[in-house]
């Protein structure tokens, strides 16, 4: 009996820690997002620099969690996350608003995704 | 990662459950959890080996997932002989006393030349001197014939036979099995002895050397001496 119990520890444990995961991802994801939409507002009220510096900002704060991102996700998602952050930095220096928009809301919607498929949906489990 | 563990204890349940509608004869020797276990894990393991973008935890967190269903399933098939006979079926009777019972081999899709070829595995030529014939759960047959075509004992015979025990291995293949040996209470003075008896010079010249409990010696040469 004691087995069992340890096998049905183990499970309510593993799916404890899936769930957390999937919380955690979540909240910094919209952290990220929001960041990300708050900047375009100022970029489009012609105000680049405090847009910048709140993309670096979403930036650094992802880079900080890069091995739990690497170690929990695809790596080919959080690499193309990267990516898009790099090139939303660009377009935010060269001062080009339509390409930045189409850039940052690119960016919003990776990051917004990458959440959404941990997420505990009948979708996503089939 | 939560989508992981779902998907695993799904296609789990699922696999078993397919397994289980196969019936016996696709099992082979392993019971329906144990082969959907081994079904799995090896794909689970490859999958992130070969593909470096795929976190080793994707694979780790359905292997452990499997790991421990494996282990509370094992668990309620001892506790439970509802569950067992659930998750692994039970023993179904394809001759019984005598007649075979062809309504049973349809339903485990077993057919008479699978049958047939099972008897003839277990040294039974002819049907008619069989009494039980039983589909296991592991996929087995268990053949039992009747009493009058089963080969008498020692003891039927009132025959008294020395038990010679489990013979052990002294020599495998030119090398001596030093704590076979010692186990067995002998020495290499014994052992020389028996050598010479056997006149082979050096334990190298030795392919196989058993003793069995009452010291009763089996000695082959290695071929390329003779």
């Amino acid at each position: 009996m004691k087995r069992l119990w340890i096998a049905l520890l183990l499970l309510a444990g593993l799916l404890a820690g899936t769930l957390l995961h999937t919380w955690s991802l979540d909240g910094f994801t919209r952290g990220l997002t929001g960041s990300l939409e708050r900047a375009q507002q100022l970029a489009q009220a012609d105000r680049w620099q405090e847009a910048a510096a709140l993309t670096e900002e979403a930036l650094q704060n992802w880079s900080d969690r890069d091995v739990y991102l690497h170690v929990l996700l695809r790596h080919a998602d959080t690499d193309q996350i990267y990516a898009g952050f790099r090139e939303v930095l660009a377009l935010l220096g060269s001062g080009e608003y339509g390409e930045y928009a189409a850039a940052n809301a690119r960016l919003v919607t990776q990051i917004g995704l990458l959440s959404e498929a941990e997420q505990l949906t009948l979708k996503n489990i089939f | 990662m939560v989508i992981a563990f779902l998907r695993t204890i799904i296609l789990y349940v699922f696999i078993i459950a397919g397994i289980r509608l196969m019936g016996k004869r696709q099992v082979g020797e392993l019971e329906p959890s144990e082969l959907v276990l081994a079904l799995l894990i090896a794909d689970l393991a490859a999958v992130p080996m070969q593909d470096f973008g795929i976190p080793l935890l994707t694979g780790l967190i359905p292997i452990l997932t499997l790991l421990c269903l494996t282990m509370a399933l094992s668990v309620l098939t001892m506790k439970s002989v509802r569950f067992r006979a659930v998750l692994c079926g039970r023993p179904s009777i394809i001759v019984d006393n005598g007649k075979l019972r062809q309504r049973e081999m349809k339903r485990n899709r077993f057919t008479l030349d699978e049958l047939m070829e099972e008897l003839r595995m277990k040294g039974v030529t002819d049907l008619s001197t069989v009494k039980y014939a039983i589909l296991e759960t592991n996929g087995q047959l268990s053949v039992l014939p009747f009493a009058a075509q089963k080969p008498p004992t020692a003891q039927e015979l009132e025959l008294h036979l020395p038990e010679p025990g489990l013979p052990v291995i002294l020599i495998n293949d030119g090398r001596l099995m030093r704590q076979a040996l010692r186990l067995r209470g002998l020495d290499l003075t014994w052992l020389d002895r028996q050598l010479r008896a056997h006149k082979v010079s050096r334990v190298q010249d030795v392919f196989l050397m058993t003793v069995d409990e009452t010291n009763q010696v089996l000695l082959l040469e290695k071929e390329a001496v003779r």
